[in-house]
């Protein structure tokens, strides 16, 4: 259930997206990218996440490495929100510890899926959050927005991992985003109940062509760093 | 995360009289006695239910068994789950938000149930007769066991996720895990007002192992027969 989102439509001017996606697809037909990191490192899991370079091991799919890039891309997208967000300074009360406990966890996230993706890891793009944080309706609704899209990005994932270390990290972090999502939805729904923090029995899945396209549709990407191996280069065009 | 307040605890053992339940935890559990996994040799078309999981798919060739039980294990906490909210809300004891939520969250668990019979078909383990020892009759033991029922259950599918061995199964299974945690979190929310308990008290969710499980149902006492 995608909500409504008005603030974020139309915004993509660049398609700065897009080009990069289309850059990582030729990438990833080359293989170049894997066969660069050729060391072996133990997979030694760390406290509650993904195991260390893991990405570099040997035997870790290319497909495995492309879906733990798409992950990195969506939590630096999410976890630079709430920290600019928080930075604004326009949230109070429970919206303002929601920030920064989400924003906690997205950092969290973050730091697991570099480490697992050690050199391999796409850099962190720039970001213009188009004033979406800068009140706090618009936050909160910009923030369902993208938990809600992240329940479904790992969620449409799943299926597609091949290494069990990593389905077992990835499915540590899918129902945390989904208590973002239902904790957002909590809050904004005080009084009137809506909108419903469980909107469904069965929560959809998205893939990557359908979130990507939805994250494009934000303008939150703002352009890659400069340089080769530009951030939103790990934004797979993959088909889901 | 703060337990639940159970009146009596009661152990497995000590309430399943006829060893019904015991019998379906161990299949559960990959005893060897698979006899009822046997008995549905059938091969059913594997059509996409409304719900999610392809109908019948524990009877379909290929199928392994170890899936069949993981079904089996998620349609008891679900029949678990159902049958507390259907409690609940039959009382009457709940008002405004804390009525809500139990009102969708049951038709969450129902609409669950339903699914994982339909995948199982001649399969599916009964429905266990509960008792829910007098947690449905007042709002703050409502919420306490709620939440405790909803992040067991959330542990749950996630513990299982990389033990399924068949996609579509996943799948399903991915979509119940995040309702899962929107319950979990939306109740705690209600405790808490965001505070304590915290709707998302850790970065990395923690799996529970299907023995985990089932002793911290066992020891809720929630199952009678």
């Amino acid at each position: 259930m995608t909500p409504d989102i008005t603030p974020l439509a139309g915004f993509d001017k660049d398609g700065a997206l897009q080009e990069a996606s289309d850059h990582l697809e030729r990438t990833l037909s080359r293989a170049s990218l894997f066969r660069r990191g050729g060391l072996l490192v133990a997979g030694g899991l760390l406290a509650g996440s993904l195991p260390v370079a893991l990405a570099g091991a040997q035997g870790v799919p290319k497909g495995d490495v492309a879906i733990l890039n798409y992950a990195l891309t969506l939590e630096y997208l999410e976890a630079a929100f709430y920290k600019k967000a928080l930075a604004d300074g326009a949230l109070k009360g429970e919206y303002r510890r929601f920030a920064q406990v989400a924003g906690e966890h997205e950092q969290a996230h973050v730091g697991a899926l570099k480490k697992a993706l050690g050199s391999k890891a796409v850099k962190r793009p720039n970001f213009d959050f188009q004033g979406t944080t800068a009140d706090q309706a618009t936050f909160a609704k910009t923030a369902q927005t993208v938990e809600d899209l992240g329940v479904e990005a790992y969620q449409g994932q799943a299926g597609n991992i091949k290494t069990p270390a990593i389905l077992r990290a990835a499915i540590s972090i899918h129902p945390v985003e989904a208590r973002h999502a239902a904790w957002i939805r909590s809050i904004q729904g005080r009084g009137s109940g809506q909108p419903s923090p469980a909107p469904a029995a069965f929560n959809p899945a998205k893939d990557m062509n359908a979130v990507l396209a939805a994250v494009q549709g934000t303008g939150f990407i703002a352009m890659a760093e400069s340089g080769s191996g530009s951030a939103v280069d790990g934004a797979p065009s993959m088909a889901g | 995360m703060s337990e639940p307040a159970l009146h009596e605890v009661a152990t497995l053992e000590e309430v399943d009289r006829d060893g019904a339940i015991r019998e379906a935890a161990e299949e559960v559990r990959g005893d060897t006695r698979a006899a009822f996994l046997r008995k549905g040799g059938i091969v059913a078309g594997v059509g996409i239910g409304l719900a999610g999981f392809p109908a019948r798919i524990a009877m379909a060739q290929g199928t392994p068994k170890s899936d069949v039980k993981i079904l089996n294990f998620a349609l008891t906490l679900e029949y678990l789950e159902a049958a507390f909210y259907a409690e609940a809300n039959a009382k009457g004891k709940l008002d405004g938000v804390t009525a809500t939520f139990a009102q969708v969250v049951g038709g969450h668990e129902a609409a669950h149930v339903t699914a994982l019979q339909q995948a199982l078909g001649s399969a599916a383990v009964k429905k266990p007769t509960f008792d829910f020892k007098g947690t449905t009759g007042s709002e703050g033991t409502f919420l306490k066991t709620a939440m405790a029922l909803e992040d067991t259950g959330v542990g749950a599918y996630q513990g299982q996720a990389d033990k399924i061995k068949t996609t579509a199964i996943l799948g399903s299974a991915g979509a119940i895990l995040a309702v899962e945690a929107r319950h979990a979190a939306w109740v705690r929310d209600i405790i808490g007002a965001g505070h304590n308990p915290k709707p998302a008290p850790s970065a990395f969710n923690k799996a529970l192992t299907m023995k985990q499980v089932l002793d911290a149902v066992g020891e809720t006492g929630f199952i009678k027969s």
